[in-house]
């Protein structure tokens, strides 16, 4: 007895929902790179279209650096967290879906 | 003040990060060792330090071996309380591992990571690689059948047959009772591991196999279990340190959540000894590869005479092409076992069918 085939609607629509994640993630690149440097204290600089984000700092140092001081915020920590299980579950379908629609299965 | 340097992403990066996934998914799928040990080397090639890559594929991990454990598991090859236990200590080592690791990074910065993750690597690399592949040379050399029962080493006979009070547990894996003292060191071994090179599973899957017992093809899915832990541990330890970019991490997870699920698929067409072939190959092209950067860091760090900028140059460029032969090697031993183990069972399946139709 053959086993069918994911449908090819399911398959899309799952396809279609990771790339508007994926699309979403570089949209706002920027937000989630402030996020990550300011888990802990952090001063931001300018230089030309970029900003850097120095670590281990203070708002004396920063001021000095002719940077902004930005107090840190620990569970900034759960944002990739939450992208990446978001992604993981979204994307897994979506190449779980893909797989089964090309015929590739595991041995039984 | 200190900078932690996040990598440009460009269209060519992004494709390499998302092709470079497929292939350590691949390689994970199959021989459930978090192909970080091609990940984390890759994205240092890229020019990310070694902190962020190892912070940014702890965070890609996790994710991704969730997604092994399902499929895996659905194909009875997860041993869940095994997994369990060993995590547990797994993440005590996670611990100590990202103290010794922002350490390095406080006393010689960004490039002192680099050294230290390849020079772990190289270490790590040498014993299991060399090992296995004795192991695989070994099978090999005896009968298919021989191998249909998994032969198990004096010290996993030693092991099984210890009987300590009030510490036994059923390993589903090892077909044993075992008493939990023995993962202590396995489980820590591999979180300290998952947290210098984000790949625990070079000291977790084969401690399963030669220390434990469990077959090769259940301790590369119970590792997943493992992985699930301290990626995520690891992942929030980074993160505070502001080490974790979650676009390398992404697009490394675009890529390797096709492998992993095509990589699981292939574990259940092989036989034991092929996928510690496929364990021993890549981890040994590996570790060549790493040789060539090292020169490159001591130079950075000022703890050689300086080389020549072409001289650099040359040596990243020869270790960046031995990885690439890496990648090639994985890829392309997963897959052909796939494929050929496809054909197989189908032509299997067309004969007996062939022969109930005549009866």
């Amino acid at each position: 007895m053959t086993r069918s085939r994911a449908g090819l609607g399911k398959t899309l629509f799952w396809g279609g929902i990771s790339a508007l994640f994926y699309f979403g993630l570089f949209y706002y690149a920027e937000e989630f790179l402030h996020l990550a440097h300011t888990t802990q204290d952090a001063c931001a600089v300018t230089e030309g279209m970029d900003t850097l984000y120095y670590n281990k700092t203070t708002p004396d140092l920063c001021v000095a650096k002719g940077g902004s001081f930005i107090k840190g915020t620990w569970w900034f920590v759960f944002a990739p967290i939450a992208v990446a299980f978001t992604l993981s579950f979204v994307h897994g379908v979506a190449t779980g879906l893909f797989w089964d629609r090309l015929g590739m299965k595991a041995k039984k | 003040m200190e900078l932690i340097n996040f990598i440009e992403i460009n269209a060519t990066t992004a494709i390499i990060l998302i092709l470079v996934g497929f292939v350590g998914g691949l390689v994970s799928g199959f021989i459930g060792s978090g192909g970080a040990f091609v990940l984390t080397p890759a994205m240092m090639a890229l020019g990310a330090p070694g902190i962020v890559a190892v912070a940014s594929n702890s965070c890609h991990k996790f994710p991704k071996a969730m997604v092994g454990v399902f499929k895996r598991h659905k194909y009875g090859q997860v041993d869940v309380k095994l997994g369990l236990v060993m995590a547990v200590f797994a993440e005590a080592g996670v611990l100590f591992g990202k103290h010794v690791m922002t350490g390095v990074r406080n006393s010689f910065g960004a490039v002192g990571t680099d050294l230290y993750v390849s020079a772990i690597f190289i270490l790590t690399l040498a014993i299991v690689g060399g090992y296995v592949y004795k192991d695989y040379r070994k099978l090999k050399a005896m009968d298919d059948l021989a191998d249909e029962k998994q032969q198990l080493t004096r010290l996993a006979r030693w092991v099984q047959s210890v009987r300590i009070p009030g510490t036994m547990f059923y390993s589903r894996g090892a077909q044993a009772e075992i008493s939990f003292l023995f993962t202590i060191p396995l489980g820590f071994g591999t979180g300290f591991l998952s947290s210098a090179i984000a790949v625990g599973g070079f000291v977790g899957v084969p401690g399963m196999i030669y220390v434990l017992g469990v077959p090769a093809i259940m301790a590369s899915a119970t590792e997943m279990v493992i992985a699930t832990a301290t990626g995520l541990g690891a992942t929030i330890l980074y993160g505070m340190e502001g080490a974790v970019d979650i676009r390398l991490a992404m697009l490394i997870l675009l890529g390797s959540l096709f492998g992993i699920q095509l990589g699981a698929m292939g574990s259940t067409y092989v036989k034991d000894y092929e996928v510690k072939f496929t364990m021993a190959a890549i981890m040994l092209t590996v570790l060549f590869s790493r040789f060539f950067y090292i020169p490159g860091y001591l130079n950075k760090l000022g703890m050689m005479e300086p080389l020549q900028e072409s001289t650099l140059h040359i040596l990243k460029w020869i270790g960046d092409g031995v990885m690439f032969v890496a990648l090639i090697v994985g890829a392309y031993t997963v897959i052909s076992a796939l494929l050929r183990g496809m054909k197989e069972h189908r032509e299997r399946q067309s004969v007996s069918a062939r022969e109930s139709a005549s009866d």
